[in-house]
């Protein structure tokens, strides 16, 4: 039995591989930079026992996913699962973003997901299976930074949405979880007016979760009551307030 | 890559600068911070008693997100870890081989990065000397001169500087550390009753000559007439755990500090009292574990919480034996005429060959806390003079306050520590409060 984890290096993917790893599943570890995920193979394999398999990949590029994950059918003989806590980021994300960062911007956090669990079926067709996607809570509402990251995981909760349905007269688990800040690298020295989610707590919440056949959460919590005003609050009213909204 | 603005104080408390903080969690976002045009600093958890892991002019770099095991070889009795790992949690896993590292400095919570880059050492000083003898090599990655592996055979220099550098050639990221059997965490310790400190020096000298056991001494210092009087401990280790299996608490307690400090000379006389009173009422023989023998500040974190906010001053010098009698007698005459406000005074032996600016040599090591006042940092200056007069060692890691003119006269090597690295690095792009206040 084993769980690929896309974006494993840090954060959320580093402490779900090690929270899955306790709990005596082999795992398939996957980043841009090999450097990083070394450390966490020995470290898993020396502390829990477990397989680690890691590979090096550049999420944006299909040709990448296909040659190092899709056609490595004996590596997914066993696979259980596939979670996606991967997310790319610009400094300078507004309309005016170049081309070819928009693009980069729109596979990782969305397009090669969607693209990797249609093409993994070959793996999960007829098994219980475990798929989880990470949203964030800047898809709530289109505004005037993270403008092509929002619309992408926009988009991502949109296709995990359509998978459920696709999907909900099978044994497939469809998992999607909508992100506030994190205390992890990504909200370091930014200053927040709401309090970063623990991600350990996160790690264990998607592991307890792992045999339920659809969730779909927010987390923190509290970004379930501000997503529900946010959706019943016209947008004119929210214009108003924007200065509120610039994190 | 983000930093932070954070408020970082020296372990004492007599320092704290505003700092810009940085947590790489990847190696690429750690070599793209050294490309800013910054000085930077190390810091492991920050509990150095002198200001080593901040300055105002550069970022601290922390390495806490690299505390994984990389290999481990059980036969070879040697185990490569990230330097972000903390003492407990190396330990958590060695321990339950049956391996350890015997050079552990008092509390669990310093990383492995820390205590390399202070030449840490602990009870088993004597024995063991310190945590060096323990380093087989590390790879570190330097702003200017990028990674680079260091050992007895490779960047040899840098090696050397890096062992007890405080932090200035590098951030150490890897280490490779030969592991040591251990027979059991349960120690038999044994107490011995001195009544004076000359009394306490013979018997730590003569204990420590049995080379098996820890021995370390706790003495009174409230007043001239109590002066030496306290017990001499001696821990030694069973051999009756076949497959250990024990676990250091890896998370830090947290306490509240008072605004004053509430240790004085009458509270210290009552602290002293019972704790004398107790280990009086005690057996002479008692079983201790791990923690309590290793990591004896763990749990009692209150006991530097009630200097207060102001902080307090710790000491330790490297006493020659030639010239201990003659030390302690001057020191006894100072002591007469400051009545200096000391909570702590304890004695043991230290082995190894001093060198660069590593605190360690064949030498009575004195450890003394002082309440952070005026009048005790007058009778320091004094025994400053009487440092420099008997060749003692004082340490810069303990002792912030410190002058640069005492460390010159005291460390006959800082100036080709100086030297070494000004030509490995000429800018000197790694920097702390201490390195500028010490002209290194």
């Amino acid at each position: 039995m084993s769980y690929l984890i896309i974006g494993s290096s840090s954060g959320l993917g580093r402490e779900l591989a090690y929270t899955f790893a306790k709990n005596h599943n082999n795992l398939i570890l996957v980043s841009r930079d090999e450097r990083d995920l070394i450390p966490i193979k020995s470290d898993i394999e020396q502390k829990f026992g477990v397989k680690v398999k890691i590979i090096e990949l550049d999420f944006t590029s299909t040709e990448d996913i296909e040659k190092k994950i899709l056609l490595q059918k004996e590596m997914l003989l066993n696979l259980e699962g596939v979670m996606f806590p991967i997310g790319l980021m610009f400094e300078k994300d507004d309309l005016r973003l170049g081309d070819k960062e928009v693009s980069k911007i729109l596979y990782a956090n969305y397009l090669s997901i969607g693209y990797t669990i249609e093409n993994l079926k070959h793996s999960y067709s007829d098994k219980n299976f475990l798929i989880v996607g990470f949203g964030s809570v800047s898809g709530l509402l289109g505004r005037n930074l993270n403008n092509y990251y929002s619309a992408a995981k926009r988009s991502l909760e949109s296709h995990f949405e359509s998978l459920t349905f696709d999907n909900s007269k099978n044994k497939l688990r469809i998992h999607f979880y909508t992100l506030g800040y994190l205390d992890t690298n990504l909200a370091f020295g930014k200053k927040l007016s709401l309090p970063k989610g623990n991600v350990v707590s996160l790690a264990n919440i998607v592991y307890k979760n792992k045999n339920k056949k659809i969730v779909k959460k927010y987390f923190p919590f509290y970004w379930s009551i501000i997503a529900l005003i946010l959706k019943l609050t016209p947008l004119t009213i929210i214009l108003k307030f924007k200065k509120l909204l610039k994190n | 890559m983000e930093t932070e603005k954070k408020k970082l104080f020296s372990f004492d408390r007599n320092f704290s600068a505003i700092v810009n903080f940085t947590k790489p969690a990847k190696f690429k976002e750690l070599e793209k911070i050294s490309k800013s045009e910054e000085n930077f600093i190390n810091v492991g958890s920050n509990l150095s008693y002198s200001p080593l892991s901040f300055s105002e002019k550069s970022i601290s770099i922390s390495l806490n997100g690299f505390n994984r095991i990389l290999n481990f070889d059980l036969k070879q009795k040697e185990i490569t870890v990230e330097a972000g790992i903390t003492l407990a949690e190396l330990l958590n896993f060695t321990l339950n081989n049956n391996l350890w590292i015997p050079q552990l400095p008092g509390y669990p919570f310093i990383t492995l990065g820390g205590a390399i880059a202070s030449n840490a050492h602990g009870k088993s000083c004597t024995i063991d000397g310190t945590i060096r003898h323990s380093v087989k090599s590390m790879r570190i990655f330097h702003k200017k001169n990028g990674w680079l592996n260091l050992s007895e055979n490779e960047n040899k220099d840098i090696f050397e500087l890096t062992l007890g550098g405080l932090g200035l050639t590098g951030t150490i990221v890897n280490v490779t550390l030969s592991l040591q059997t251990i027979t059991s965490t349960n120690f038999l310790t044994k107490k011995y009753e001195v009544l004076s400190l000359s009394e306490c020096i013979k018997m730590v000298k003569q204990k420590s000559k049995n080379k098996k056991s820890f021995i370390y001494s706790w003495n009174m210092a409230n007043n001239l007439s109590n002066l030496g009087k306290g017990i001499v401990f001696e821990n030694t280790m069973s051999d009756d755990e076949k497959n250990i299996n024990f676990n250091i608490p890896t998370k830090r307690k947290i306490f509240l500090k008072p605004f004053f400090s509430t240790w004085n000379k009458i509270s210290i006389a009552v602290a002293n009292k019972i704790f004398l009173q107790l280990h009086n009422l005690s057996k002479n023989i008692k079983k201790e574990d791990f923690i309590d023998v290793i990591f004896p500040y763990y749990g009692k974190e209150s006991y530097f919480n009630f200097f207060g906010k102001s902080g307090f001053i710790e000491s330790q010098l490297l006493i020659p034996d030639n010239n201990i009698d003659e030390f302690l007698e001057e020191f006894k005459y100072l002591f007469k005429q400051h009545a200096p406000v000391i909570t702590l005074l304890s004695f043991k032996n230290m082995s190894g060959e001093h060198s660069l600016l590593r605190f360690e040599d064949n030498m009575i090591c004195m450890t003394l806390d002082y309440v952070n006042n005026k009048k005790n940092k007058l009778f320091m200056s004094e025994i400053d003079k009487l440092c420099v007069k008997y060749n003692i060692l004082p340490s810069i890691i303990k002792d912030s306050r410190l002058a640069k003119s005492t460390v010159e006269k005291c460390y006959k090597n800082i100036g080709e520590f100086k030297e070494k690295i000004k030509k490995y690095d000429n800018d000197r792009s790694y920097k702390s409060v201490m390195s500028e206040k010490l002209g290194i």
